[in-house]
């Protein structure tokens, strides 16, 4: 699960939606996500054109078509629940089904615009947006050190499940602490010698 | 509990982006002002950290996990408005670089975890802290304000998801907050385990260093608060509120009523065939408040059974 | 002329008062290249944080440390972090953006240079590394190789007058080694390394510094003081192989 949810973080399909300006991609997959929020039930049209407006980027982004399905699955179970819980309430307004419909394009969309976006890129646009400083640099640091964290953890986890004889769960909740506090230990030292490394190199 | 886009509409989007603008505007100018340079990098390492742990997988039964959501957890350990910034980060990249949570239900979601969670939880956390002294108490403390802050998180979000149309009232409060009455014990129980373990090895890691002087905290924290109960007033009163006649009689008179097919406040939905969802919502509710008590009654059970009395002496008391 | 580093009777605690550094003293003449040995908890690394700046916190300095002349005080600390270029031991704590370009245009950006300037500093800084060409990789994908050598051009894009290197051979392969070695040896700034790379010490230095439990030991030419075996082994090091053999791959023992 780590591999499939983080390696993709490093994963780039080069095509020619990777090579159009960050700028224009996020402009447009806001437009279409704010569209199809605001879009009301009967504008089947917008819907349509939405939809295949997606899926021509998506041929030409070159994703794996695997790929992408396994993330749009990833919300059926969201529908679902709401689709049980309001099978229940019959004066419920909306149906599910737009509600559905709804979520997978703009699902798509953020899928689309990530996996064809390099996120220094993304930061840059949020930069220029104005977005705080301060803002910036936790998600710079955040995304630079995120792969370096759960390698430390799935090293951390493994190393102690070597030595775990026991398969009582209190044991293994103790373990799973030991090595989440030791986790935000050692992320803690890393600020600090990251802070020194900023400082040595004239940040201010 | 991350809302994808679709599921709340323009309305409910627009009103919680405005809440969470502010708070988080406010955590980072906070957070601007109080934080020392050198925990500058310590915002980014603990987002990454919080991102990393939120995958580790603590077993529960037949199959299943728990996750450590960790808004309480960072915000004990870093203060409130670090919390803020720290979850808001979290979330982003979540949104934009793993589609969990929408692009315009970021704000919802900021709302949720980081304002209602992060700070909401830091007050209770706060609070016990106050009434219970020593480090048994912080566990308690942590422990306690976990569960609350899922909860609270929980029905705020089933309000949004009401207020949109999506889901009623009585059957999002009932699913949202029965299942995460119990997703917050795990919640609870882990922030607590993980905060002693780190107490115990860096007591300087969950001192007050990390916060800033007690009556600049009490005023940032009474803001949060503000922008909480604003929240809480806009999206789960109407609904909880017993008198909705009442309601929709001011509603009429404001001139919300004339919205286009819009109805702000939704009314109960008549006829006997909900009264089922009705009551499961009113049991939710009594159960909920029961609730409270009984965790915070586990919540100092656990302390007790993991702080020993040796290292009450070692640690010194909070103010 | 002035020690490119001159330290004098430096003393530093840790927060829970253990002593970590006991009255040391050494200098470093300009161009030389001098090898800093010790057990580990020496006490080499502190020392390192020493001639940046970065160390003590509270900067209420004693004038222990000069740079090239001058005395390092909390005002003029700007102007040596521009003159010590400092090689961290972890490549990933120094590797802090996302791509190799931004990280090594990070410490020019700083300077103040225009982005002409920087572009040029940054081709340079990679090219003097062996990385030219990797402008555009991103950090993470690097072999440990390849982040040492990326921390290098961080630091060379800055053009520093002394270079300090922590463990920069640690973990590396042995032709990983070799490359770095052949690297530092063409970089003409005075140099001060770290290591428990015996043979780098003996290939590429001049003199060597013993520290033990905070205090220096020993100083002299390395071939002597390497060679002093009871030295070596009664500080938790060892007299190394390549006095004994001339290495197949490098250059023959000494300067």
């Amino acid at each position: 699960m780590i591999d499939d949810w983080v390696g993709h973080l490093h994963r780039r399909w080069d095509s020619p939606v990777a090579r159009l300006p960050a700028t224009f991609k996020l402009g447009v997959g806001l437009v279409i996500i704010f569209g199809t929020v605001l879009a009301p039930p009967w504008a089947v049209g917008w819907f349509v054109s939405a939809a295949l407006l997606l899926l021509i980027t998506v041929a030409l982004s070159r994703i794996p078509p695997l790929f992408l399905l396994k993330r749009l699955a990833w919300l059926s179970p969201l529908i679902l629940g709401v689709a049980l819980v309001n099978a229940l309430q019959p004066a419920a307004r909306g149906s599910w089904m737009l509600v559905a419909a709804k979520s997978t394009i703009c699902l798509l969309t953020i899928i689309v615009v990530s996996n064809t976006t390099p996120f220094s890129r993304i930061l840059r646009v949020l930069k220029a947006a104005h977005v705080p400083g301060l803002l910036i640099t936790t998600l710079a640091l955040m995304h630079r050190y995120l792969f370096v964290l759960v390698e430390e953890a799935e090293r951390m986890r493994r190393a102690r499940a070597s030595r775990t004889f026991t398969h009582r769960r209190g044991a293994r909740w103790q373990t799973l602490s030991t090595v989440v506090s030791q986790l935000f230990v050692r992320a803690s030292e890393r600020a600090e010698r990251i802070y020194d490394a900023m400082c040595a190199r004239g940040w201010k | 509990m991350h809302i994808p886009d679709g599921f709340i509409d323009a309305k409910t989007a627009a009103a919680t982006a405005l809440l969470s603008a502010a708070g988080v505007g406010l955590a980072l100018r906070q957070a601007r002002r109080t934080l020392p340079p050198r925990r500058v990098p310590l915002l980014g390492l603990a987002a990454a950290f919080l991102f990393a742990t939120q995958m580790v997988n603590f077993p529960v039964a037949g199959g299943t996990s728990g996750h450590l959501v960790g808004g309480v957890l960072v915000a004990a350990l870093l203060g409130p408005s670090a919390a803020i910034v720290v979850l808001t980060a979290v979330l982003i990249v979540q949104c934009f670089l793993f589609a969990d949570g929408g692009v315009l239900a970021l704000g919802a979601n900021v709302f949720n975890m980081a304002i209602i969670g992060a700070a909401g939880g830091y007050a209770i956390y706060r609070l016990v802290c106050h009434w219970l002294p020593g480090t048994r108490g912080q566990v308690a403390a942590v422990a306690f304000a976990g569960w609350c802050s899922t909860l609270l998180a929980s029905i705020c979000c089933a309000g949004e998801l009401a207020w949109s149309g999506t889901v009623a009232w009585p059957a999002a409060f009932t699913a949202m907050a029965s299942v995460h009455m119990v997703i917050g014990i795990g919640e609870g129980l882990i922030s607590a385990l993980v905060f002693l373990a780190i107490r115990r090895m860096r007591p300087d890691l969950t001192g007050e260093i990390n916060a800033p002087a007690p009556t600049r905290q009490w005023g940032e924290l009474v803001c949060y608060g503000l922008l909480a109960a604003l929240g809480i007033t806009i999206f789960v009163a109407p609904f909880a509120c017993p008198w909705p006649d009442g309601l929709e009689s001011v509603a009429a008179r404001l001139g919300f009523e004339h919205q286009a097919g819009h109805r702000v406040v939704r009314a109960p939905a008549p006829g006997y065939q909900v009264a089922g969802v009705r009551w499961a919502a009113g049991a939710t509710a009594v159960a909920g408040a029961a609730g409270t008590l009984v965790v915070f009654g586990l919540a100092l059970l656990l302390a007790r059974s993991l702080v020993r009395e040796t290292e009450e002496d070692n640690h010194p008391t909070r103010p | 002329m002035n020690a490119a580093i001159q330290v004098a009777n430096l003393t530093y605690r840790y927060h829970d008062g253990t002593e970590a550094l006991r009255g040391v003293s050494f200098g470093v003449a300009p161009g030389e290249c001098v090898g800093l040995l010790g057990p580990n908890g020496s006490g080499k690394s502190t020392l390192l944080l020493h001639l940046n700046g970065l160390l003590p916190e509270k900067l209420g300095w004693n004038g222990a440390v000069h740079i090239l002349g001058q005395a390092l005080t909390p005002d003029n600390i700007d102007t040596v972090r521009k003159q010590v270029g400092l090689v961290f031991q972890d490549p990933d704590d120094q590797l802090f953006c996302p791509s190799v370009e931004e990280d090594v245009a990070f410490g020019p950006r700083q300077l103040g240079l225009s982005e002409a300037e920087v572009k040029v500093r940054v081709q340079k800084a990679l090219a003097e590394a062996g990385l030219a060409g990797f402008s555009h990789r991103a950090t993470h994908h690097l072999s440990h190789g390849e982040k040492r050598r990326a921390c290098l051009a961080g630091v060379l894009a800055c053009e520093p007058t002394v270079l300090v290197l922590d463990e920069p051979t640690s973990d590396l392969d042995p032709r990983g080694r070799r490359e770095f070695k052949a690297l530092l040896r063409q970089i003409s700034a005075t140099k001060l390394i770290a290591t428990h790379d015996l043979e780098l010490v003996v290939e590429l230095c001049s003199r060597a510094i013993v520290l033990d439990r905070g205090a220096v030991v020993a100083e002299g030419p390395v071939a002597e003081l390497l060679d002093n075996e009871e030295l070596m082994l009664a500080h938790g090091l060892e007299r190394p192989h390549i006095l004994r053999h001339r290495h197949p791959h490098g250059q023959e023992g000494g300067e």
